[in-house]
């Protein structure tokens, strides 16, 4: 640590750029920074790692206890491998969160900016809609979707491929509104910068000044708001799994949880793990987001 | 020479809360291929509004008549997008406040060849060779390392170079600099003025200098509109105004420079009061209530611009010097 914090003031003389790159980080930043990798990692390649199948069943070994040699993280009542089962709840975890807050991002993202920087009439508009779709509950928004979409009963089971749709359309839908809003105010902000009328004055197309001007600097906020964004994800999920209808047979965090929920009293992991592992990816994108939304500060000040 | 730009009657009225604006009232100029404007005023005389109104470069809530001759086409009834041909490539802009008219997050090459490449056409590599000559000839030094730089890097007056780069980086024919040395120090005015000056001469540039400073003006123009609450009230070639001044407002304007002859400790001459209210309707000479010579005439009748001879337009029942 010495060693680099010394090399970094030797650079500052002659490369004052280069010391703002090698800034100390808070520790929080390597810690969030570290599980959001693992979480990434279990997601993508999880498939690969040596652990027995999340879906099977072993009879033999019935609700053992975490650290058993055979269940590392032990196993359900139900005798599902605890390892097993999150990592493969991150993979979808992971991929309904993100795809979710990456499409409705972008969508919202695109519909602020725009409104905003045009203003009129479309403006009003927009803001009307963001405002009606906030006011509605995320989680009863997504319930009636779910349930109207994905509708399930005995006798007409939805496919778990049309779950998981439905269930990211709803939080798609969840998220436009709520990054709309910060990309429409950051925008506004931005846009009655002189920056952005002097690239006008030389003639330059509003679209292009969008790109160039515009998202460059809306986009810190963004993603700030868009990792606090992917941990309300999770939890949505993972209330709806509770709740549920979201997806089934623990194939998710939430709906590992909703299973080993009456469990508690005999096999308390069955509940403990994969909430903690929610905890820890809430928290870890929350201080993400925030280092995010502070480099962005530092940013600012230095103008 | 060949009449560059012509303002003919223009007026400018802003929506507000409070009832119509007037910012701009019935304005009428003429500006000569490579000649210089000067346009002083004090704060909220409307001009930078006037410069701004000229090129089309305002607010939603604003409203422009009169009309607008450029190089010998009406510009005032033209489509937004045909006007926006003309930005850049035949008039261009420079702000009052460089710190804020570059954009933060992008680096001093990519915000100068920004117009080389999307207005020009220019590729990547002609418009990095020309950001580096455009650097050179505003006198920055080590260009090829100042395109790597960010605007918080630079001091105010090296980013009114950026800026005086950037605005004539497409070779406009007509600049407005809208108060381009108010923000920087007054020994970092006058480099950036006598760039400005050379730049103009170089390219045979006709320039508009808004500025609240008359003595900024004096050395860098051809000719001086003064204005006041929106109307020009003085309007005469930069040596005529100074040896024969005719509006009481000039003259107070001048006087309220600080000169090195007063004694230590003397009270700089102020200009008492301030501008009418925009939005509202009053007869008389709007400068009336600070006037040093006014009379009742001034108060019940708004004087019409007169012409005094020798170019030299005024807004005055009772001229300094008196009526020809």
């Amino acid at each position: 640590m010495s060693e680099t914090s010394q090399l970094s003031t030797t650079d500052s003389v002659d490369t004052p750029v280069k010391i703002k790159r090698k800034r100390k980080r808070p520790i929080g930043f390597y810690i969030a920074g570290s599980w959001i990798a693992l979480i990434i990692f279990l997601a993508f390649f999880g498939w690969a790692l040596p652990t027995p199948s999340w879906d099977e069943s072993f009879y033999d070994s019935l609700g053992v206890h975490p650290f058993h040699p055979s269940h590392i993280l032990g196993t359900t009542l139900d005798g599902y491998d605890m390892f097993a089962g999150l990592v493969n709840g991150a993979r979808l975890s992971v991929f309904v969160s993100l795809v979710s807050v990456t499409v409705g991002g972008a969508i919202g993202t695109f519909i602020g900016v725009t409104s905003a920087y045009f203003r009129g009439k479309i403006d009003i508009f927009v803001t009307m809609a963001f405002n009606v779709m906030l006011s509605i509950p995320n989680l009863v928004l997504s319930l009636a979707l779910l349930s109207v979409l994905a509708y399930s009963d005995e006798n007409h089971p939805a496919t778990m491929t049309r779950r998981v749709g439905v269930l990211m359309l709803s939080l798609t839908i969840v998220i436009i509104p709520i990054l709309g809003r910060i990309a429409r105010g950051a925008t506004l902000q931005w846009s009655s910068r002189e920056f952005v009328l002097a690239s006008k004055s030389m003639g330059t197309k509003n679209f292009t000044i969008i790109r160039k001007h515009i998202l460059p600097n809306v986009a810190p906020a963004i993603l700030a708001i868009g990792f606090l964004a992917i941990g309300s994800v999770i939890i949505v999920e993972g209330s709806l799994a509770i709740l549920g209808i979201g997806v089934p047979g623990g194939a998710s965090w939430g709906s590992m949880l909703a299973n080993g929920r009456g469990n508690i009293a005999y096999s308390p992991w069955e509940v403990y793990l994969p909430a903690t592992a929610i905890a820890f990816t809430v928290i870890s994108c929350n201080w993400f987001g925030d280092y995010v939304r502070l480099s962005l500060d530092k940013r600012e000040s230095k103008i | 020479m060949s009449s560059l730009l012509k303002i003919d009657d223009m007026s400018v009225r802003f929506e507000t809360p409070r009832g119509k604006l007037k910012a701009v009232n019935n304005v009428s100029i003429e500006l000569l291929a490579g000649e210089s404007l000067g346009v002083v005023g004090e704060s909220g005389s409307g001009k930078t509004v006037l410069s701004r109104a000229t090129m089309g470069l305002l607010p939603g809530t604003a409203t422009r008549t009169g009309t607008i001759t450029y190089e010998g086409q009406d510009i005032s009834s033209l489509p937004k997008d045909e006007v926006r041909e003309l930005w850049g490539t035949g008039m261009a802009m420079i702000f009052q406040d460089p710190m804020t008219a570059l954009n933060p997050v992008r680096r001093i090459g990519s915000q100068l060849t920004e117009s080389l490449t999307v207005r020009l056409g220019m590729n990547k590599k002609d418009a990095k060779e020309k950001a580096i000559e455009l650097l050179k000839r505003v006198r920055i030094p080590d260009p090829e390392a100042m395109l790597r730089k960010f605007p918080y890097q630079l001091s105010g007056g090296m980013r009114q170079r950026i800026m005086i780069a950037i605005a004539v980086s497409c070779e406009p024919k007509l600049l407005f600099a809208d108060e381009p040395t108010t923000a920087l120090d007054v020994t970092v005015q006058a480099q950036v003025l006598e760039l400005l000056t050379e730049l103009r001469k170089e390219a045979n540039m006709a320039m508009i200098l808004v500025t609240h400073d008359l003595g900024v003006v004096a050395g860098h123009t051809d000719k001086i509109a003064v204005m006041y609450a929106g109307d020009v009230v003085e309007y005469a070639p930069t040596r005529q105004l100074f040896a024969n001044m005719k509006m009481p407002y000039t003259e107070a304007l001048l006087k309220s420079i600080p000169r090195l002859e007063t004694p230590t400790g003397s009270r700089l001459p102020v200009i008492e009061g301030r501008l009418p209210d925009p939005t509202k309707d009053e007869p008389g000479c709007p400068f009336a209530n600070r006037c040093p010579y006014v009379t009742d005439k001034c108060r019940a009748e708004k004087p019409p611009l007169t012409d005094g001879g020798n170019n030299h337009f005024y807004r005055c029942w009772f001229p300094i010097g008196g009526v020809k």
